[in-house]
């Protein structure tokens, strides 16, 4: 269609990219710019180069963070992706009644974080928290554990709890893709007597792969991207076994006043993230189109808002 | 096919159960909190499976008025409202132009759009924080409002530009040819027809508003202006031994989020998914 | 509803939040009366008191306002007060330390030179000079100051420890062995909650400079000398015996202070080293509870005898506000110390410096008062008195060594590379 006036579809355009430039962009570029100076946020700007970059690099407690993240990710993969998976899974062969299983499985995504983890820190609470207390009334004293003040539990403890968040959520989204199956595949499959659980793993999940990519996708450049949780249950205690690299620039920008130090650190987050989203995008582009003949319309719509 | 019948008969049983069960460990930590409410911080330490001996709600009238929980609730309300309908004119209207026209230049501005889809909020949160101190935004509801709506822009009009995009084009040429004038096809046609995709977009940016934690942490020091995690952050600090106190006030937050969820949960659900999926 | 229905509503709703949103938003305008005061917020009895003297104030001088700032603890410590300062809404008067970060507000020209105008009216008299000491930077007065806290003495239930046998412990032996006593009963011997790091790092850095001296821990923690020396190593590791003693509760570097102080009111604990601020937070949180103190234990072959962590906060008027600003600021300051407010400020659990001892005061906060005023030496806590990241690096060695992660030597010899 052509516009009416010359000008309409730049101004129907203008204020969403007013919005955006101003918030977004230009404090993007001001932070690639910052992370090449030396800058407490008010006193002189000291262009200092690349150095901020090669100090984050050999800062151990950033490269700590990086591990732990990576951690948290690969562990979320499994408590929140493939349990969110088995689940969905599971509903799928009760369907009818399953309604109120999925509405209280996915009842954490609703609700702040900050009550979440809260919760949670009480359930950890070493001194008189639920999860001592259950251990101790089931006569499993030695379980007992400061379980966020531990540096061997403390990031496990708080994998759990983004578990217990965000598996109904996948769930939800697995969910509604395996609905989508054609049933006359599944009943072929039954047909030549394949079990529920053969027909599952053999026949409906790979026909859901991109539900799952997408989940990965999400799962991997999310956790690189967590805040909440990590802020309000450990700060990245204990010795920062529990440091990410969010937590970490947020504590090096507004605790210590070391605002180059951490864009540069926040840039090279970036960076990261942006190329893991690239990359896995683009890994489901080139198997996506190798052999894969049907194509379903969840999938079809998916793939448009990509 | 007997056998598949019996081990159906015997199977779902026991996966009844088990999602039962698995649902309870959802259910009860938040059961918990509830009742935990009305016992003393004594009784909740030293008998903490214990039920409450009466339900006595005083203490959700103490933490209602000392918390200041009426008052970050209403900012919540307030600054979601705002920012949502932002969200939904803005994009919408862009989502339009986008789709509908062709004209210089709307590849490079879609393009520069996109890349809201992309970056994350650490990429640029630090020199917006700086950026509002100078403009001393910071301590008010638009240095919120500003960066949910910019936040929630991108993907929203990539939405609608992909439900615009499926409507046939005779639609809009009979309408120009009707003599409709370009405002005139956004609002009485373009919008209407954007009606199940403007509720989705709604619903997820409803959501990733109402629970935003950290440019809320950095950017509000106000009590009176504070939305509700950060102000359930604060009121958990300053009552962090009171634990009576701070499970009333997560409860009265709590609950009425719940509420709203299980009399809505379809369209929660389709929402906040599709948001996601993007 | 049909579509002009919903219009109709969005643009109402949409007219509405934009009205409320103007009307929060503006404020910040109106010229060259207003005094701002920025603190990092004193709770909420305080903050009464605070409002009313604001009051006054406004009376005496209709034609000013006061915006007062309370800003959350943590961050006012940090990068809220540097950012109030270089912002457009720069205080007037705000909240320091002594130590150095008054010194650091001095060299940064936002502390006002007060030499003069406290020996002239308004503010002649409201403080005994002597107290003008401590805050004092390069022989001229930067700061009123308000309150002097004991910032770290061990904190005893009487009750619990009457019940084992245990006696308030005067040495670093009679420490040991009480903690051995309670353990074997099953009691905590001494909370902390050290999750910020302060809570344990005020207790432990007052510890280890018994052990090297004041002068030493001075020197160190100004980044002048080394923390890898035999004299650091040997303090350090009192606090790795105070771990094989199991002294304090395990979840210790796990929960906050708030937590860590609630282990003692609930009686779990006998023991809690923190500072006087504890007094006022006991009796409202525990009012059964009988407790005490005692100064730090003594160490053994400690260089500073019965040493006191001390902390004096107080007022600074800053150096960029125009002079009439500076005048009614310290029109403002001289308020807080009037008999009425001083007793309004003490009922609401801050005993300022100018307070007489007197019924509304606890009988603790007294003696607590006297033996800060009689140390010998008083040493600040590093996190008040120090570089911040020095001082971030100090506690940091501090809660490894407690947790038991590091060894009392490598903690010493990592903290030097750090702090270089």
């Amino acid at each position: 269609m052509k516009p009416h006036r010359f000008l309409s579809p730049y101004l129907f355009v203008a204020p969403a990219l007013v919005v955006f430039a101003f918030a977004i962009l230009t404090p993007f570029v001001m932070t690639g710019y910052y992370s090449l100076t030396e800058w407490n946020g008010y006193g002189d700007m000291i262009f200092v180069g690349l150095r901020n970059y090669i100090d984050a690099v050999h800062d151990t407690v950033f490269q700590t963070s990086f591990i732990n993240v990576i951690v948290y990710i690969l562990l979320t993969l499994v408590v929140e992706v493939l349990v969110g998976l088995l689940l969905a899974g599971l509903v799928l062969t009760v369907r009818r009644g399953s309604i109120w299983f999925r509405v209280a499985i996915f009842t954490p995504v609703m609700l702040p974080m900050v009550v979440v983890a809260v919760l949670w820190s009480f359930v950890y609470n070493p001194d008189y928290g639920l999860l001592n207390a259950a251990l101790t009334e089931l006569g499993l004293e030695s379980w007992t554990r400061v379980w966020l003040g531990d540096e061997h539990t403390a990031l496990l403890a708080i994998c759990l709890v983004s578990g217990w968040i965000y598996a109904g959520f996948y769930m939800t989204i697995f969910y509604a893709a395996l609905r989508q199956v054609p049933s006359e595949v599944i009943e072929a499959a039954r047909l030549d007597g394949g079990g529920e659980w053969d027909i599952l793993w053999r026949i409906r999940v790979p026909l859901i792969r991109n539900a799952i990519e997408v989940a990965v996708l999400l799962c991997v450049t999310g956790g690189f991207q967590s805040f909440d949780l990590f802020y309000v249950m450990t700060n990245g205690g204990p010795f920062h076994a529990t440091e990410i690299p969010t937590t970490y620039l947020v504590q090096s920008v507004f605790r210590t006043g070391e605002v180059g130090y951490g864009s540069a650190m926040a840039v090279i987050l970036t960076a990261v993230v942006v190329t893991m989203g690239l990359l896995l995008a683009a890994l489901r582009r080139t198997t996506g189109r190798e052999g894969r003949t049907r194509r379903r319309p969840l999938a079809n719509a998916k793939e448009a808002v990509w | 096919m007997v056998s598949v019948a019996v081990r159906v008969r015997i199977i779902r049983p026991l996966v009844l159960t088990a999602l039962a069960l698995l649902a309870l460990a959802y259910i009860v930590p938040l059961i918990w909190m509830v009742l935990s409410s009305f016992k003393t911080n004594t009784a909740i330490f030293s008998t903490p499976f214990a039920l409450p001996t009466h339900i006595d709600l005083t203490r959700w009238a103490t933490a209602w008025d000392i918390g200041n929980l009426g008052r970050y609730a209403l900012n919540s309300i307030l600054i979601t409202t705002v920012s949502v309908l932002a969200i939904l004119g803005v994009s919408s209207a862009a989502a339009f132009a986008f789709s509908r026209y062709r004209f210089r230049g709307s590849g490079l501005m879609l393009g520069l759009l996109s890349l809201g889809l992309i970056l994350p909020l650490q990429s640029y949160f630090i020199a917006q924080s700086t950026m509002f101190t100078d403009l001393e935004l910071t301590d008010t509801y638009w240095a919120l409002i500003i960066p949910y709506t910019a936040m929630g822009v991108p993907l929203a009009t990539y939405l609608l530009k992909v439900y615009l995009d499926a409507l046939p084009e005779e639609l809009f040429e009979a309408a120009r040819i009707d003599g409709a004038g370009d405002l005139r096809i956004y609002a009485m046609l373009a919008l209407p027809l954007l009606k199940p995709g403007l509720a989705t977009v709604a619903v997820f940016s409803a959501l990733s508003c109402w629970n935003e934690f950290l440019l809320a942490l950095l950017y509000i020091q106000d009590d009176a202006l504070r939305t509700i995690p950060t102000g359930l952050l604060a009121f958990s600090t300053r009552y962090v031994t009171d634990y009576s106190l701070l499970f009333a006030a997560l409860s009265i937050i709590t609950l009425p989020m719940i509420a709203i969820y299980v009399v809505f949960n379809r369209q929660i659900t389709e929402g906040i998914t599709a948001g996601s999926l993007k | 509803m049909n579509r002009n229905r919903i219009a109709a509503t969005t643009l109402t709703l949409a007219g509405a939040m934009t009205l409320i949103l103007t009307g929060c938003s503006t404020g910040g305008s109106g010229g060259d009366k207003i005094l701002r005061i920025a603190m990092g917020s004193p709770g909420e009895a305080q903050i009464a008191v605070w409002n009313s003297v604001a009051d006054q104030f406004k009376k005496a001088n209709p034609e000013w306002s006061v915006e007062l700032n309370f800003q959350n603890d943590d961050l006012y410590e940090t990068i809220g007060l540097p950012n109030l300062l270089n912002g457009r809404k720069a205080p007037d008067i705000y909240f320091e330390w002594v130590g150095k970060r008054l010194q650091q507000r001095t060299a940064d020209g936002f502390a006002a030179d007060l030499t003069e105008q406290v020996t002239r009216s308004p503010l002649a008299g409201v403080l005994d000079p002597v107290h003008y000491k401590a805050a004092t930077v390069d022989g001229k007065i930067r700061m009123v100051p308000r309150i002097a806290d004991v910032s770290n003495v061990i904190w005893y239930n009487t009750d619990l420890l009457a019940a084992h046998g245990v006696t308030p412990p005067k040495t670093w032996e009679d420490l040991l062995l009480a903690c051995d006593t309670l353990n074997a009963a099953g009691i905590v011997p001494i909370a902390s909650g050290n999750k910020d790091l302060w809570a344990a790092g005020n207790w432990l850095g007052h510890l280890v400079s018994r052990v090297v001296g004041a002068e030493v821990y001075n020197r160190a923690l100004d980044a002048k000398s080394s923390f890898d020396t035999p004299e650091w190593k040997k303090a350090f590791g009192y606090i790795t015996a105070l771990r094989q003693h199991g002294c304090v509760n395990e979840s210790a570097n796990a929960i906050d202070d708030n937590a860590g102080a609630q282990l003692f009111f609930q009686q779990k604990a006998a023991m809690h080293a923190t500072g006087s601020w504890l007094v006022s937070w006991a009796i409202t949180e525990a009012p059964d509870l009988n407790f005490d103190y005692v100064n730090l234990p003594a160490m053994p072959a400690e260089v500073d005898t019965g040493s006191v962590e001390g902390v004096i906060t107080g007022y600074v008027i800053n150096a960029k506000s125009s002079p009439h600003k500076g005048a009614k600021a310290a029109e403002f300051l001289a308020l807080l110390y009037t008999p009425e407010n001083t007793a309004a400020f003490i009922a609401a659990d801050a005993v300022p410096l100018n307070a007489t001892p007197s019924a509304g005061i606890n009988e603790r906060t007294i003696r607590l008062r006297s033996l800060l005023a009689e140390a010998p030496v008083v040493i600040s806590p590093a996190d008040t008195g120090f570089d911040p990241k020095v001082a971030s690096a100090f506690y940091r060695a501090l809660a490894e060594i407690l947790g038991g992660r590091t060894s009392a030597e490598d903690a010493a010899t990592q903290l030097a590379k750090q702090v270089r």
